[in-house]
């Protein structure tokens, strides 16, 4: 059977926004937000075959799956994460339950296991992190005893417990990290099995419509054969063999969150008269708490889409770029969240609306599967070695690319990009030079600027290929607009703010430094910035017209 | 049994606005569906394909992108799909649209039933539906509400003025369905989706369903526009502003001024 | 698709009038794109005439015989008895305008059992002639028979216009008809004029707020509907007898394959009767969902009127399609008309503008309805209406 192609994607997506228009209205989720209740009702619909059966998409075909590609679960996620994130947390945690089994399954486990949750509906729960294991999972506790029989190991008793665990009261399968003697390693648990319990329903800030819960394990009997692989101590590469994939999925659901809210406040504004007119039509508004919102969404679709692609067809890895998409996105779903109330003043502030709810629950974003700051650390390590690599090059190339694609596309803002590019070169160089990461802060801090730069450079591409990204409302012209001003920005900020971490720490001359990463002529390009801004909230009013 | 509906991709009414400026439609990321009367005859006529085992057929026209309605037709169950696309459809008015689509259904050739929605929420004319029937010379029954058949006759629930009447036609007809008030249209599971790639749809151009090119696009269309222009303006009436209790007083008020209420 | 003369000066007049946003200005002239459809929109509105339709070469027929303005008559049947259903009058009075323009002849045509007795009412709204197809094989209205009767009187008296009732029957019939004949026919129309000897017909266009002339200059005859209350019914002529034309036409054999096994009519209040209501409320968008609805009945309730929805609210499944009050679904003439949440896209207000006191209810104080206005209230509909039915409630009692 073919891949999915873009007509068969977009019908799912009108399948699951027209299930959510009609079963789950905001009355609904603010209902059981208020009861912190999972609308288990909900899910087992979704998982119905006949209604949407959404959790075939990380089946394989040849086990009764859709085999869905990276490109229809993002953007299934995105969509699940509009309509509501607990939600969305529930439907995820399935599909990252059965990511070790995917990755690192014998055809028997997948057989056996992938057919019972297509066909029997199972929800599954993806039992790693500990109280001294999060984002980090080097401080493994949970422990895995061979249970041998003529010599033979026949299973493992699985003691120890985990935490914060989504779905984890209400699983039916359960992949567990757990240190064998060989190495940490998975572990499928079925719910039932003696000495497993869960704990009661974490009471949380937001997605209150997803079930947590720790789990505990006493001396958990399990059979050799759910050990997945068969083999001991590979649990650390079947985790981090996915990340690239799985942080994607939440990189759509920082941006699918955002979206919703920023439409909301966009929508009310347009109703919303002030001093005679519509507060939508007051350009003050729209640039400080909507227009950049929504150019920062753009730009972390197109690069989320540009990276599922590469997965398509590098299939795993891509750990770097899986980081910097999920910072990316995450944290500007995040703050346009919080401007989305602010857009919408005393209203936004009630449950009335849903920009509340969506404030608290796109927090977790910023948390779960790598918080912001373990994932600035890994981008930096990532692309600090390309650095030293390349002797100080990386960026230079890149740097060099962007103004070749300057010279043919004049209006993409390809030409800020490549100065970006040599601001945030330099001041990695600068960085090396005075042997500034040792400071953890300056670590973290270079890692969002190595997002900054290189998100604002898929966008810029992908704009000059003439690419509208999937999904997408806006037109090309008006995706070139808003690259244009990312990119200008972008730049802006990696020079300001490398100049400041260099300054705050090492030792330098301020304007010897500002020559060094150009920052003249960073902001030379910030004619018709806000031109270019009023430009995009004018196509903002039109696209989301009340 | 052979079944052919007539379907046709619109802008999603529900999300259509107008620039209260220039008084035109904005299309900017106005999402295109399937037209709901067609959506609703599509429906009925699978269900009749459950009961009976009948084969049914999609056609539409419109663009190369109107393939997505024949698609979701598909995974709703649909056997086959035709588009027509061509530049030289390109104008067509009701009598043009129809004499095209009744061509192609003589191409697909064997067709007991021939379903369309009452209209197409983007014209509101139904009048492409009894066009077909005229130009494939069989009877139709308009504005039905249900239809059913034994492979003999079709049974049809038609709404008249002031109620029903329950009406048979011999095979072959076409029937225009409306829908009930209650009406929730079904989407394809992601399942259904998926497999309906793998089902046929043909695309046609004119030479290809054989159609006289003096019957479509602009020639085959009798009726021309000849200006557009802005409703007339009229003096805006008193307007009233304030909490909900003043503007209920007020609302009162007007009422008993104008003496509807005693 | 649209040509564009090398004349064009590039004022970009054309681009905001497209209804499918097909042109726009490349170099400073205007260009069309793919999504064209030929509607000829923009060729009225350009200023130096640059735009233009493809030629149609189209047979140029001779058009001088076809004269005449004819209205066809639709019986009603309510299960008991039969009689002219009202529009028949409205058509007839605006068809006697519109003879007098051209200086023809204005005919009603009437197919039926015993149509006799309609003949002097019909004279009296200005008939010169009544086409008269009356036999019990036409008792119950058939397509097959009545689009065949109607075909051979327009084949043998070449009439310039035909009217007919935007009805269930018109609506039926009439496209079978334009279908045979090769001729134009335009739905639902609000207006209906002559210029240059030509039927100009105005309708609501593009489903957006905007108006469209249109006409077809090169068939005959020229084919309009016309909604039930669109236009008034005006006796021009009491106590006058027109000339009455009897034509015995068999019933097409093709009649037979459609059979009515059953009629069922419904026992409507005339509560519930839109096109009748002196009171009628309507609820669009803004009520949101049935519980606004609820709030709009009980109000309803309270002042004796009939519920209507825009037709926003219909395509949201709030009200059944016969409660749609605009250019595609009822007109009303109420005396009080109140408008809950509803935008005012001019296809709603051509339905309901001939009300005597309208009052608006929308939270967008821009919102267009308020032009047609007596009273605007700015304000949520779901949030004013509970008070407003609490204050009518509490001023009743008094």
């Amino acid at each position: 059977m073919a891949k999915n192609d873009l007509i068969t994607r977009n019908l799912m997506l009108d399948s699951l926004k027209q299930y959510a228009k009609n079963r789950i209205s905001h009355e609904f989720l603010r209902e059981h937000d208020a009861k912190n209740e999972i609308p288990l009702e909900i899910l087992k619909e979704m998982y119905d075959h006949d209604v949407l059966g959404v959790h075939l998409l990380l089946i394989p075909e040849e086990y009764g799956g859709l085999g869905g590609q990276t490109t229809e679960i993002y953007r299934v996620c995105e969509q699940l994460a509009r309509i509501d994130l607990g939600i969305a947390t529930g439907v995820f945690a399935t599909f990252l339950g059965s990511d070790p089994i995917n990755v690192g399954g014998t055809p028997e486990q997948k057989a056996k296991w992938f057919q019972k949750i297509a066909h029997e509906n199972k929800l599954v729960a993806y039992g790693a992190t500990e109280a001294d294991a999060g984002s980090d999972l080097v401080s493994l506790r949970t422990r895995a005893e061979r249970v041998e029989k003529d010599g033979k190991i026949v299973g493992y008793k699985i003691t120890g417990s985990k935490m914060w665990i989504s779905n984890g009261g209400v699983a039916d399968i359960y992949t567990v990290l757990a240190l064998a003697p060989g190495g940490p390693s998975w572990f499928i648990v079925e719910k039932g099995t003696p000495g497993f319990t869960q704990d009661a329903h974490e009471d949380k800030h937001g997605i209150r419509l997803s079930n947590t819960a720790g789990l505990a394990f006493d001396e958990v009997y399990v059979p050799a054969e759910n050990l997945i692989g068969l083999e001991e101590g590979k649990g650390f590469l079947q985790a981090q063999a996915v990340f690239g994939y799985t942080r994607l999925m939440v990189a759509a659901f920082g941006l699918g969150g955002g979206e919703e809210a920023v439409e909301t406040a966009l929508m009310y504004a347009q109703q919303r008269i002030q001093a005679g007119g519509p507060l939508s039509e007051k350009q003050g508004f729209m640039l400080k708490l909507i227009t950049p919102h929504y150019v920062r969404f753009e730009a972390a679709r197109a690069y989320i889409d540009w990276t599922a692609k590469q997965l398509e067809i590098n299939n795993h890895g891509l750990a770097t770029e899986g980081a910097i998409a999920k910072l990316y996105a995450t944290e500007s779903g995040n703050k346009a969240a919080e401007d989305a109330i602010q857009a919408m003043g005393g209203f936004g502030y009630t449950k009335e609306f849903a920009v509340e709810k969506i404030k608290r629950d796109v927090k977790i974003t910023c948390i779960y599967e790598g918080t912001s700051e373990v994932l600035e650390m890994t981008i930096f390590r990532g692309r600090w070695q390309e650095h030293l690599k390349s002797r100080g090059q990386y960026y230079i190339k890149q740097a060099e690319e962007f103004e070749a694609l300057h010279a043919t596309h004049p209006d993409v803002g390809a030409d800020s990009v490549a100065l970006g590019f040599r601001a945030l070169a330099r001041v990695l160089e600068d960085c090396r030079l005075q042997k500034l990461t040792r400071h953890q802060y300056i670590t973290f801090m270079l890692g969002d600027l190595i997002s900054e730069a290189e998100v604002a450079a898929v966008f810029a591409r992908q704009c000059a290929e003439g690419k509208v990204t999937e999904g997408s409302r806006f037109d090309l012209a008006t995706l070139k607009i808003m690259s244009r001003v990312n990119a200008r920005l972008s730049a802006f900020k990696i020079a300001t703010e490398g100049m400041k971490l260099i300054l705050g720490v090492g030792a330098a001359s301020a304007q010897d430094l500002s020559q060094a990463v150009n920052l003249v002529g960073i902001e030379e390009k910030m004619t018709g910035l806000i031109e270019d801004e009023d430009l995009v909230s004018a196509k903002l009013r039109e696209t989301f017209k009340a | 049994m052979n079944i052919i509906v007539c379907i046709k991709q619109v802008p999603d009414s529900t999300q259509v606005k107008v620039d209260p400026k220039t008084g035109t439609l904005i299309r900017a990321g106005v999402p295109s569906i399937l037209n709901p009367y067609d959506h609703y005859a599509l429906e009925k006529a699978l269900a009749i394909k459950a009961k009976t085992g009948a084969k049914v057929s999609v056609l539409s026209m419109g663009p190369a992108q109107a393939v997505a309605v024949l698609r979701l037709a598909l995974a709703l169950g649909a056997d086959e799909g035709f588009l027509l696309s061509d530049r030289a459809f390109a104008g067509s008015d009701t009598w043009a649209t129809s004499y095209a689509l009744a061509t192609a259904v003589k191409k697909i050739g064997q067709f007991d039933m021939i379903l369309c929605g009452q209209m197409a929420i983007d014209g509101d004319t139904a009048q492409t539906g009894p066009g077909i029937a005229y130009h494939l010379n069989i009877p139709q029954i308009t504005f039905c509400e249900s239809v059913d058949s034994d492979g003999q006759h079709a049974v049809v629930k038609k709404l008249i003025e002031g109620g029903h009447q329950i009406m048979q036609a011999d095979l072959p007809v076409l029937i225009t369905m409306t829908m009930p008030v209650d009406y929730v249209a079904k989407y394809p599971s992601f399942m259904a989706a998926h497999k309906a790639q793998d089902k046929q749809v043909s695309t046609w151009t004119a030479a290809d369903i054989g159609a006289d090119l003096h019957k479509l696009g602009l020639e085959g269309s009798p009726t021309r526009v000849s200006r557009i222009f802005p409703p007339a303006a009229r003096a805006k009436g008193e307007m009233i502003s304030g909490s909900a209790e003043e503007m209920a007083a007020k609302f009162v008020e007007i009422l008993k001024k104008e003496s509807f209420v005693k | 698709m649209i040509q564009v003369g090398a004349n064009c000066v590039g004022c970009g007049k054309c681009v905001s009038t497209c209804p499918f946003g097909a042109l726009s200005l490349v170099n400073r002239k205007a260009v069309a794109n793919a999504s064209c459809t030929m509607c000829g929109a923009c060729v009225s509105v350009c200023p130096v005439k640059a735009l233009s339709l493809p030629a149609a070469g189209a047979v140029k027929k001779d058009l001088s015989a076809y004269k005449g303005v004819w209205a066809f008559i639709e019986i009603t049947d309510d299960g008991k008895t039969q009689k002219v259903r009202p529009v028949g009058f409205e058509l007839l009075s605006k068809g006697r305008e519109l003879a007098d323009q051209l200086g023809e002849e204005l005919a009603a045509v009437v197919i039926g059992d015993g149509v006799e007795k309609y003949f002097a009412e019909l004279s009296s709204y200005g008939a010169d002639k009544i086409y008269s197809v009356s036999s019990p094989a036409y008792h119950d209205y058939n397509t097959a028979a009545y689009a065949n009767a109607m075909v051979q009187l327009i084949k043998k008296y070449n009439p310039s216009v035909v009217l007919y009732p935007s009805t269930y029957i018109g609506r039926d019939l009439s496209p079978r008809i334009s279908s045979e004949l090769f001729v134009g026919l335009t739905a639902d129309c609000t207006g209906l004029s002559i210029a240059d000897g030509l039927l100009i017909q105005t309708r609501p266009a593009f489903g957006g707020n905007i108006m469209a002339d249109i006409k077809c200059p090169d068939y005959r005859p020229q084919m309009s509907t016309v909604r039930p209350n669109v236009f008034k019914k005006v006796v021009t002529r009491p106590g006058s007898m027109a000339q009455v034309v009897n034509e015995v036409i068999p019933v097409a054999a093709a009649a037979g394959k459609v059979r009515i096994i059953s009629k069922h009519f419904d026992e409507a209040s005339t509560q519930e009767k839109l096109d009748e209501a002196e009171v009628v409320l309507a609820g669009g968008r803004g009520l949101k969902d049935a519980a606004g609805f609820a709030l709009l009945e009980e109000l309803a309730q309270e002042l004796g009127g009939a519920v209507g929805a825009s037709r926003a609210a219909i395509d949201l499944g709030l009200k059944p399609k016969e409660k749609q009050i605009g250019q595609s679904g009822v007109t009303v003439a109420a005396k009080l008309y109140v408008a809950c949440g509803i935008s005012g896209a001019v296809q709603h207000v051509v339905g309901m503008e001939h009300s005597d006191v309208i009052i608006g209810i929308n939270k967008d104080a821009n919102a267009p309805i308020f032009n047609v206005c007596k009273y605007g209230f700015v304000g949520d509909a779901r949030q004013l209406l509970p008070k407003v039915v609490e204050a009518v409630k509490k001023a009743k009692q008094k």
